[in-house]
């Protein structure tokens, strides 16, 4: 009988053992997620409509728009055929937005000279011209600032929340759209991959 | 026997892989409403001042600005009520917001309200039911976006005694 229970008792630790060892195992091979930062991967996770209301617009015309800018002027998207364009929305209480803007300066005086250019459509035309100005101003862009319509808003797919972005190439077409934040790295990513998109290859041997 | 029995019971119990974290890289953005009213009728004393608590939650994973944000562009939470018969109601008081900054500009920092918030309303009633209506202005933000500014309605229900 006491063969018997050390025998049980032989069994139940070497089980437990076991048990253990195959918890360690599995505790390794576990993938632990841990939240991802806001769009990481080149806008993986703006990938479905619902996440990215503008997402179904990838691979598509542009949508053309005639808008007026801060100084009363007429700007057109088709103003800009041939290069390479950023049409980003924004708003005044959108402090995310403000974030970006003065990435977007930046990475526009650094490829000014493939003819990128920067367009910002300003979701609150309603805040008045004064207060947009006064914003852009203290935010230091001076690319065109543009006064979004309910149009405009709804070619580009409704915009449900800002920023959104819209990468365009010369040839048009939606290389690339972002919903949201997203770092400066992959801002540049984008710009460089619609510069390059739909150019010719003398022009892409120009490089950087 | 039966020792190892619960032994084995047990290890095939501590063995079980952890539940997965779900996906928080985006909070839904069907979301109809990032902030909802608890409707709650509330008693007073009549004729005495008392104050009413407006109870406000906001949906997980969304932000929104406080009633004093830090930049005068952003837009404040705030609450508008209409005259009801028999009261006499006096500014509303809000809560102080906590700090927020978006990750990728730490150095920026905003005035928000994150979780349930309770705006106080200091009032003086006659005797019987109230309903005050009125509606909330806000402007809600989630780890990377932000949305349009709403107006939620609130209808204030409560009976004075």
């Amino acid at each position: 009988m006491i063969v018997g229970i050390s025998l049980l008792l032989w069994a139940g630790w070497h089980n437990l053992r076991e048990r253990r060892i195959a918890m360690q195992t599995a505790a390794a091979n576990q993938v632990m997620l841990t939240p991802a930062a806001p769009q990481s991967a080149s806008g993986q996770d703006s990938d479905s409509e619902e996440q990215n209301p503008g997402a179904k617009l990838r691979g598509k015309t542009a949508p053309a728009f005639t808008l007026s800018s801060l100084d009363g002027k007429k700007v057109s998207l088709a103003d800009y055929k041939g290069r390479p364009v950023l049409v980003n929305f924004w708003a005044t209480w959108c402090a995310p937005c403000k974030i970006e803007m003065p990435w977007f300066e930046e990475l526009r005086k650094q490829y000014a000279g493939q003819g990128f250019e920067i367009l910002g459509l300003t979701a609150d035309a309603d805040a008045g011209k004064d207060a947009i100005a006064k914003t852009a101003q203290k935010i230091g862009v001076t690319y065109p600032i543009l006064l979004a319509n309910e149009k405009v808003q709804d070619a580009y797919g409704g915009i449900d929340y800002l920023p959104m972005s819209f990468y365009v190439d010369r040839n048009g077409k939606v290389v690339e759209t972002t919903g949201g934040l997203s770092s400066k790295d992959e801002i540049e990513a984008n710009i460089k991959k619609t510069i390059a998109s739909g150019a010719t290859t003398a022009a892409v041997k120009g490089g950087e | 026997m039966v020792l190892g029995a619960l032994m084995i019971c047990a290890g095939t119990l501590a063995a079980q892989p952890a539940r997965q974290m779900g996906d928080l890289t985006r909070a839904s953005v069907r979301a109809t409403s990032y902030v909802t009213y608890d409707a709650e009728p509330q008693v007073i004393e009549a004729g005495k001042r008392s104050v009413l608590a407006l109870r406000f939650q906001i949906a997980n994973g969304y932000h929104v600005n406080s009633h004093t944000p830090k930049s005068e562009l952003l837009i404040p939470t705030k609450i508008t009520l209409q005259p009801a018969a028999g009261v006499k109601a006096e500014a509303a008081e809000y809560p102080a917001g906590t700090e927020f900054s978006f990750s990728f500009s730490p150095k920026d920092k905003l005035n928000v309200y994150a979780r349930d918030f309770t705006v106080r309303l200091p009032i003086v009633a006659a005797a019987g039911t109230h309903e005050m209506d009125g509606t909330l202005r806000y402007q809600a933000c989630d780890h990377a976006a932000c949305y349009p500014p709403k107006s939620l309605p609130v209808r204030v229900l409560f009976t004075a005694k």
